[in-house]
């Protein structure tokens, strides 16, 4: 399956900037499951200095200094992605054959094994996943009983959240406390992503924050709008002995060949795909718009561009 | 009576009396010098410790409830901490094998992790510790990643021994604070104690130069201490530190990060930074990729250490070691690392985050104290035995829910000290800050510290920001020599503000309060004259003024750029019986940008800004006259005598600082840039209302009218009746105004001015600079004027069309140079 994501993002500002620093992540992760095989990133206005790192959760991030002044920037990644619905099975099946009980788990992490190291990490308070409510907790708990199977168990939490709660934009930003998101019941991907991690922590169990982007589908019979996708957010719990499964609570599905990792961090703090210090007064503003596109099967690709080089000629 | 035998030891152990109530052998001296003095000199001896302190602007900044800091005065008691020589070279051991210790955690914990990987510490010490960051996640393989300077908080345990209470680590403080004390108890000393020799503070300060000049590549100003700024509470310090390590202070506003580098932003052009001693703690320092709320810090100062352009004092990350939570483990990782046993004891702590643990500590609650691993955010600390039942379950929920971020602590009983005050002394606990910083693979310890002594008997906590006062430490067995070197303890506050090193922020306020100044005081005239004016229109009711009036108020709409204002059609009616509502509105609304409230309070942040760089009298005066200022505002329904008088009365304060401003600093240094900017606003105004009155084709009387108030709100009526010895005709008024090149306050004198002034600036060159071009075309154009021509007018026009045209086109050049200049200096552009 190949996938072709257009993510624009633009900030306008109230006042000319003429210089910031931004930290830009577009770069789509690799994997087993997914491999990057075109990658573009676009400013406007051009960058005066850029350079890249990988943070600690193993994202590729690049900084940007700006200096040329400006009312807007703009900034475009393009990338192709491979995604390999067979690994993701092949991986899946092999936690769901390894998961253990949520009691034996919580057993295992509260001693030392060399496996879980990486994983405690994503155990504690972050940046936006604050507070442990003991509501939320007791929420998790309902899933989560001691004999229960973990993978079972996270499984049934998506369902949870899935059903239980309402899809709502406009209704958060990514200050939302998760408490608010629970009171509320309602929120976006994102928000329901972090309920999810708050939920798992609280318990005990090592939780990510996933930020990549869906494939949609228009309503049938229409041909989709370019542009009309956004970027996405689940969540991954950790399985000791099993290792991260990942769960989509706002689709209710167990990501298989529609999702398209970019990276995995604590909270969405971890992994905005854009941020930036300028120095200006007023506010600024800020616009994104994602298009995700399968890939035409090979064959057809070939063809089409068969006919258009026999056209030139 | 003696002076000892009113001292009653209460706790179980006491720095200067033993069990049996005799004084310990190494305190014999101190003790007779003490007696020997007597009361009375005791007393005295304090007062000049107060005296010095105060006299050397010593302070610390306290924060009350409503979040206003008031400054206090540090204080400190005669009696000093004493530590014989045989005790302390034991303490030094453990001191610089702790610091070794704690360097290796932090470089492990941010590279390899093998501590965590080889269970050596538990995962959760660190990564449920607030103060781990991941952000400098590899930066430990680095060779400038260390901890360079390290405090350590000890207190003399049950045993007789030192014990260590706390490790400080991202920004300690307290060094300032100790060197000041021991210049001040120095300076009693020889009345006090003539005979007792301790050892010299000054390697340690010798070694600190020596690590600064190692870090920079030998050159002292590519390092800088960055401080949060004045509003911090240990903010003397840094100002002192400063001084005497010879770096400049500076806030995150004045640097800047670019090509992977932090630069120091001033007057002369960006200057390379690669050391930082920092007093901002670690999630402060980089709003990019740190706390992104933070404004105290630089954006792209991560990415300079990764690039490896930046050494910290202590870098990012370094927050990860105050960890009550590494105390149970530190004996194993010593064992680890150095195949040595820990010389120092610590206080038995126990981490909750294992089972075992944990129940032993839920069993003993009430003997023990209980704290969170990190202190990022604010201190609470669980005496268990003063607990009820309830609030120690309530406790006990806390640790089950989050057991990895709680540590029990054994309470222990630490030794008390003669502490002096009023006229009585009595035992008190007392805390003692020491020092270490890396010289090579070793460290070095500072042969004294900070000691801080409980604000109550029977207290145990010890904190300066509660009100505490402090003590010399004393080790005793020093070399009688050694004072010779007391001489490069000098200080003095110093703010640089010579032309080619004033950092940028500062010579851009300086250049808005010029501008600001500038604008203040000539609304402010203007007004008057309006206000004055419409005074005498009501009392003469003569009919010429009216047209006049009216002339008047348009062109302070045009001048203060009010607008609509008194051009507001659609209000005309009402503007013309009420013209003191909108000229109210104009002084008062502070929501109005360009009333002269709004200018006021422009120049008040200004003023704030510069604080350090002008006169002490000149911010009073400042204080005093804001606060007028404010009442005057804030008051309605005052007759118009009172507003001119009120108006009056504000303009001689607006003098009298800026007097006070041009005696602050001097011309060569920042003052010349203050000097640009208000030159360049008085020629902006100066050509708006002469635009606005001079250009009008007037019947005579009128015109007099006009030209009368041109002149009064120019200051300039004396001296054009001295000059021309003539009454007021238009064609004077513009020779004066305009183009006379003796006249102070004339067009062509400040264009004059300013091209001379403008060579004396870091980036004048032989040939014109982009801000130079504008203003040396503008003297040209003055130059050529010739008077005749300029005033030429077609019999039916109503305006002096060639007039009004150079008017405009010399207002464009001024702009054009103001924005040219604040490019050129302020936004580092091209650089």
């Amino acid at each position: 399956m190949i996938y072709n994501i257009f993510h624009k993002t633009v900030f306008n500002y109230q006042s000319m900037v003429s210089f910031s620093h931004n930290i830009a992540r577009l770069k789509p992760k690799e994997s087993l499951s997914q491999k990057l095989l075109e990658f573009s990133m676009e400013f406007t206005p051009k960058e005066y200095e850029s350079h890249e790192f990988i943070d600690s959760f193993g994202n590729e991030n690049m900084h940007l200094l700006l200096r040329e002044p400006h009312h807007s920037l703009s900034v475009i990644g393009k990338s192709k992605v491979e995604i390999f619905p067979e690994i993701i099975k092949e991986q899946v099946d092999n936690l769901r054959r390894k998961s253990i009980s949520f009691g034996d788990a919580l057993e295992r992490l509260s001693k030392f094994h060399a496996d879980d190291l990486e994983a405690k990490q994503f155990l504690y308070e972050s940046k936006l996943i604050t507070r442990k409510s003991k509501l939320i907790r007791d929420y998790a708990l309902e899933s989560f009983a001691k004999e229960r199977d973990v993978f079972e168990s996270a499984n049934e939490l998506m369902e949870r959240i899935y059903r239980d709660f309402e899809f709502v934009s406009g209704f958060s930003d990514i200050t939302t406390p998760v408490e608010k998101t629970f009171e509320s019941k309602k929120g976006v991907c994102q928000d329901f992503a972090q309920f999810g991690i708050s939920a798992l922590r609280s318990i005990g169990l090592p939780a990510k924050y996933m930020s990549g982007y869906i494939e949609t589908l228009p309503p049938e019979g229409q041909e989709k709008l370019f542009g009309a996708d956004a970027s996405h957010a689940w969540f991954s719990v950790y399985i000791p002995n099993a290792g991260w499964a990942e769960f989509d609570p706002t689709n209710n599905i167990i990501p298989k060949e529609q999702h398209i990792l970019l990276g995995s961090g604590r909270d969405y703090h971890d992994i905005s795909p854009l941020k930036g210090v300028v120095m200006s007064s007023g506010s600024s503003h800020l616009s994104v718009m994602v298009d995700v596109r399968r890939e035409e099967e090979k064959v057809q690709m070939q063809a089409q561009t068969q006919s258009q080089s026999q056209n030139q000629y | 009576m003696s002076i000892f035998e009113s001292y009653v030891v209460e706790s179980s152990i006491d720095e200067v009396f033993d069990e049996k109530k005799n004084v310990r052998q190494y305190w014999n001296n101190i003790v007779e010098d003490i007696e020997k003095a007597g009361w009375d000199l005791l007393k005295e001896k304090q007062s000049d410790i107060d005296w010095h302190l105060e006299d050397n602007g010593v302070t610390f900044n306290i924060y009350d409830t409503h979040e206003k800091s008031a400054q206090r005065s540090w204080s400190m008691d005669p009696i000093p901490f004493v530590i014989c020589e045989d005790e302390w070279s034991e303490i030094r051991k453990g001191l610089k094998q702790r610091a070794k210790l704690l360097n290796l955690i932090l470089k492990d914990l941010y590279s390899e992790q093998k501590l965590i990987k080889e269970n050596i510490i538990p995962a959760e010490v660190v990564y449920g510790h607030k103060g781990y960051a991941p952000e400098v996640f590899d930066f430990g393989f680095k060779e400038n990643f260390n901890l360079y300077f390290y405090a350590t908080d000890m207190a003399r345990g049950p045993d007789g021994k030192m014990w260590i209470i706390n490790d400080r680590t991202q920004a300690p403080s307290g060094l300032g604070y100790s060197i000041e004390n021991r210049l001040t108890m120095n300076s009693i000393a020889k009345d006090l104690y003539p005979n007792i020799a301790t050892k010299k503070l000054y390697t340690f300060i010798e070694d600190y130069k020596k690590l600064l000049l190692d870090l920079t590549g030998g050159d002292l100003s590519k390092a800088a201490i960055l401080t949060p700024g004045p509003h911090n509470e240990t903010y003397f310090e840094h100002a002192y530190l400063s001084s005497f390590l010879e770096i400049s202070l500076v806030q995150g506003d004045d640097l800047l990060s670019k090509n992977g580098s932090l630069w120091l932003k001033s007057l002369s052009g960006l200057k390379e930074i690669n050391t930082l001693l920092r007093r901002v703690d670690d999630r402060y320092c980089d709003p990019l990729e740190l706390n992104d709320e933070s404004r105290l810090g630089v954006a792209g100062l991560v990415e300079s250490m990764r690039q490896n352009n930046l050494s910290i004092i202590n870098p990012i990350g370094s927050a990860v070691l105050e960890n009550a939570g590494l105390n149970p483990f530190m004996e194993k990782i010593s064992e680890y690392f150095l195949q040595e046993k820990l010389i120092l004891p610590q206080i038995a702590t126990w981490w909750c985050g294992q089972k075992k643990e944990l129940d032993f500590v839920i069993e003993n609650l009430e003997k023990l104290i209980i704290k969170k691993i990190d202190r990022t955010e604010s201190i609470q600390v669980y005496f268990g035995k003063k607990m009820s039942l309830l609030e120690r379950e309530a406790l006990t929920l806390l640790l089950l829910q989050s057991p990895h971020q709680y540590v029990a602590q054994q309470e222990v009983v630490f030794s008390t000290i003669p502490y002096y005050e009023n006229g009585t002394i009595e035992p008190r606990n007392a805390v003692v800050r020491t020092f270490c910083l890396k010289k090579g693979e070793d460290y070095s310890v500072m042969n004294g510290g900070l000691v801080r002594v409980a604000t109550e008997k029977d207290s145990l906590i010890v904190s300066s920001q509660r009100g505490g006062t402090s003590k010399d430490l004393w080790i005793l067995g020093g070399k009688e020599d050694d004072i010779s070197m007391a001489y490069s303890f000098k200080y003095a506050q110093y703010v640089e503000t010579s032309i080619d090193k004033i950092s940028t922020p500062k010579a851009e306020n300086l250049f808005w309060l010029g501008r600001y100044l500038a604008r203040a005081i000539t609304t402010t005239r203007l007004i008057m004259h309006v206000v004055k004016k419409i005074t005498n229109f009501y009392r003469y009711e003569v009919g010429t003024s009216k047209e006049s009036q009216v002339i008047l108020q348009n062109a302070l709409t045009h001048m203060t750029m009010t607008y609509p204002g008194f051009l507001d059609v659609s209000n005309d009616e009402s503007l013309e019986i009420f013209p003191m509502r909108e000229i109210t509105s104009v002084i008062k609304d502070t929501s109005r940008s360009g009333s002269l409230a709004f200018t006021v309070m422009m120049l008040s942040n200004t003023n704030i800004n510069l604080k350090d760089i002008l006169a002490f009298e000149s911010s009073k005066l400042f204080d005093k006259m804001q606060k007028e200022w404010n009442e005057f505002i804030n008051r309605t329904n005052d007759s118009t005598l009172i507003v001119a008088s009120e108006l009056d009365n504000f303009l001689i304060y607006l003098m009298a600082y800026k007097e006070l401003v041009k005696e602050s600093v001097f011309k060569e240094q920042g003052l010349i840039i203050y000097d640009v900017g208000y030159k360049i606003e008085s020629a902006l105004l100066l050509i708006s209302k002469s635009r606005s009155m001079l250009c009008l084709k007037l019947d005579r009387f009128i015109g007099h009218d006009v030209l009368e108030g041109m002149l009064n709100s120019q200051e300039s009526f004396n001296a054009y009746r001295a000059f021309y010895r003539s009454s007021v005709n238009l064609e004077n008024v513009v020779d004066f105004l305009i183009l006379n090149s003796q006249f102070p306050k004339s067009l062509a004198y400040m264009t004059g001015e300013l091209l001379k002034e403008f060579k004396l600036l870091p980036k004048a060159k032989v040939e014109l600079t982009s801000y130079e071009k504008p203003i040396a075309q503008a003297q040209k154009l003055l130059e050529s004027i010739q008077l005749v021509n300029l005033l030429e007018i077609e019999k039916d026009e109503g305006i002096y069309v060639k007039l009004d045209a150079m008017l405009l086109k010399l207002s464009d050049l001024y702009l054009e140079c103001s924005s040219e200049f604040s490019n050129t200096y302020f936004s580092h552009y091209d650089e």
